[in-house]
């Protein structure tokens, strides 16, 4: 403590000798901490729109489907309606919706073209609720309820199979006997997502399907929203307990590039703080170098005067606290005011083909992440300060006759 | 009267083979309490690297210097800090104070290292920094010194922490001849009112004429030690 009174309004000083080289460092570790924390944001901010926007088309937090399903999805694995027990579950208030839909692979069928799809018997009214695809289509109407035996197809469908808003299509399944059911459709509706989306999806009212298909009362997923990410565990595991024979998975089992993509976006983030910690970390032991070797002959003044070479060591690591300290709290700061300034979000309609790809939508909202502002700011400032550690040591090391002798 | 330095034989080579310089040839010599001392000699006669010696700053080739009859031979870095901050008071030719800090901080540095509360710290480089006449200038940094007034304050900062010797590099060098005089009288009166211990490196005959002791050197040997 003593040591440290008698040394911190040195080191303090001695900062400012050369308000320049100081003011340099300053910059670097500012700007390094600030594009840190600013990147962690925006990639969170992305990454958040870009997964809400694809739970919110079909996946949802979770889904649940009869054993095997998810491995090989055809008719045999089908399960009937929630019980009652499943259903009090899923009407517990952790679970704001969900939805029951019955999932076919299909063949559509147009005058000029055949292609495979994916065919959803859907609640219209529940999916309201739960998915954003009734509001994405962008010509004719969504379908009226359960009961609707017309078509919703993806815009590219419409252009890959010829067809268009108003004409027919044919949809073929396998139905419960295993023979082919085949039907035609009315298209009602013209829907607008990614070129994939549109490309794989049909949608029916879920009664009509399971009329045409002979499958009353079996359905192929349950999806449920839950509106609090954190309440998702508690409630995979009351699901389970709920139906034990069911399997209850959470979305990032369910989609797997979700998944990585969720986890690449803090590893995206640790590889800048690795490139901004080697280029902070070169400009402090440049300037620290600099510093150390400018006064070497003070040291060795100072060696003379009694100073130990710990103490030597410690008063130049302390500049490196205090310069790297200084310049990691500006940079919070301004990461700060950045991301108070873009609360509006971020308007990336000039990208919005090439995020198209990212479903993460046209404005990126930053997101504030308190521990961001623990982790990084002791990552930079601890690095820096060790890397500093090895001009301290050199000037420690010098003898003081030595040091004396260097400068005059 | 006991000595508060002794050189034993000590030598000091710089350099090996046919490269190595002998600083420093077997010195014996003792510096008495209440001496004040000149030590002469041309360039390149030894008596910094003596003064070194003595100031524990280096270390001797062979030999050894005591202090207080304590060998300095062996001990740790640590230890040799320790000894001159508690025993020894230096000058230096450069003034070389402090640049960010005050007059009276530069004073009160080797009292903080001391661990002296601040009171006491501060009546005490006060009381050094009057003593060396520059009552009034305490605040000054040594930028706003002049080269006599920042030698000034580094033989106040060499005296406050009461060292048991005071050793100068040629602490005239860089001054004209009315601060020199003024200097040399300042510490004169120090050694003779207060007992102080000087040891001066220097070829300034305005030192030496002050002088109790002369002590001359020639090419790392003494060639001459006499009383007046």
């Amino acid at each position: 403590m003593d040591s440290l009174k008698l040394l911190a309004p040195l080191a303090w000083r001695n900062l400012w000798r050369n308000p320049r080289r100081t003011l340099i460092t300053l910059i670097v570790v500012t700007i390094g901490l600030w594009s840190i924390l600013v990147l962690s944001s925006f990639m969170t901010g992305w990454m958040q729109s870009s997964r809400d926007a694809s739970l919110r088309l079909l996946i949802a937090q979770g889904q649940i489907h009869a054993e095997g399903y998810l491995d090989d999805p055809n008719i045999d694995n089908l399960m009937p309606m929630p019980d009652a027990t499943l259903k009090a579950a899923l009407d517990s208030p952790a679970i704001s919706n969900w939805v029951a839909r019955l999932e076919l692979p299909a063949v559509a069928q147009s005058e000029y073209k055949t292609l495979p799809v994916t065919l959803l018997g859907v609640d219209p009214d529940a999916e309201r609720r739960i998915s954003s695809v009734p509001e994405k289509v962008v010509e004719g109407r969504y379908l009226n309820d359960a009961d609707d035996d017309s078509a919703i197809i993806g815009l590219n469908l419409a252009k890959r199979l010829k067809t268009a808003l108003g004409r027919r299509i044919i949809l073929m399944v396998t139905d419960a006997d295993g023979a082919l059911a085949e039907r035609s459709f009315d298209v009602v509706g013209l829907f607008d997502a990614d070129v994939g989306f549109e490309d794989t999806y049909v949608f029916t009212g879920r009664n009509a399907l399971q009329a045409m298909t002979k499958l009353e009362s079996k359905i192929a997923q349950i999806a449920f929203e839950i509106p609090e990410e954190q309440d998702l565990a508690p409630t995979l595991a009351s699901l389970r307990a709920a139906a034990p024979g069911l399997d209850v998975r959470e979305w990032r089992k369910l989609s797997l590039l979700l998944g990585a993509l969720d986890a690449s976006m803090a590893v995206t983030v640790y590889i800048w703080l690795a490139v901004m910690m080697v280029m902070v970390s070169i400009g402090i032991i440049n300037t620290q170098l600099m510093a150390v070797f400018e006064r070497i002959h003070e040291f060795g003044l100072l060696r003379a005067l009694g100073l130990k070479p710990g103490h030597v060591l410690a008063l130049i690591t302390l500049e490196s606290m205090l310069l790297i300290g200084l310049g990691v709290l500006i940079g919070m700061l301004a990461a700060v005011l950045t991301i108070l300034g873009l609360q509006g979000g971020i308007d990336l309609s000039a990208f919005a083909k090439a995020l198209e790809a990212f479903q993460s939508g046209d404005t990126i909202y930053m997101q504030f992440l308190p521990m961001d502002y623990v982790i990084f700011p002791l990552a930079v400032w601890g690095i820096g300060v060790v890397v500093a550690l090895w001009p301290a040591w050199r000037a420690q090391k010098i003898s003081p006759v030595e040091a004396m002798r260097q400068a005059t | 009267m006991k000595p508060i330095v002794s050189c034993k034989g000590v030598t000091k080579i710089f350099g090996k083979g046919e490269l190595a310089v002998h600083a420093l040839r077997g010195i014996d010599l003792d510096i008495m309490e209440g001496d004040f001392a000149t030590l002469a000699g041309p360039s390149g006669s030894g008596k910094t690297t003596l003064l070194n010696m003595i100031g524990a700053l280096d270390h001797p080739t062979g030999g050894d210097v005591l202090i207080d009859a304590a060998p300095l031979k062996g001990m740790k870095k640590a230890e040799l800090s320790d000894l001159r901050l508690h025993k020894i008071g230096f000058i230096f030719q450069a003034y070389n104070l402090v640049p960010v800090l005050s007059a009276r901080e530069n004073v009160e540095f080797v009292l903080r290292l001391l661990r002296i509360d601040p009171a006491k710290r501060r009546r005490r480089a006060d009381a050094a920094l009057a003593e060396v006449g520059l009552t009034g200038m305490e605040h000054r940094r040594p930028s706003a010194l002049s080269g006599g007034q920042q030698q000034r304050v580094a033989i106040a900062r060499a005296l406050v922490a009461r060292p048991r010797i005071v050793l100068a590099d040629e602490p005239t060098a860089n001054l004209d001849s009315g601060t020199t005089a003024e200097l040399v009288d300042l510490m004169f009166k120090l050694n003779k009112e207060s007992g102080v211990t000087f040891l001066i490196g220097t070829h300034d005959p305005r030192v030496i004429g002050h002088s109790k002791r002369h002590i001359e050197m020639i090419d790392g040997q003494i060639d001459s030690d006499t009383r007046s």
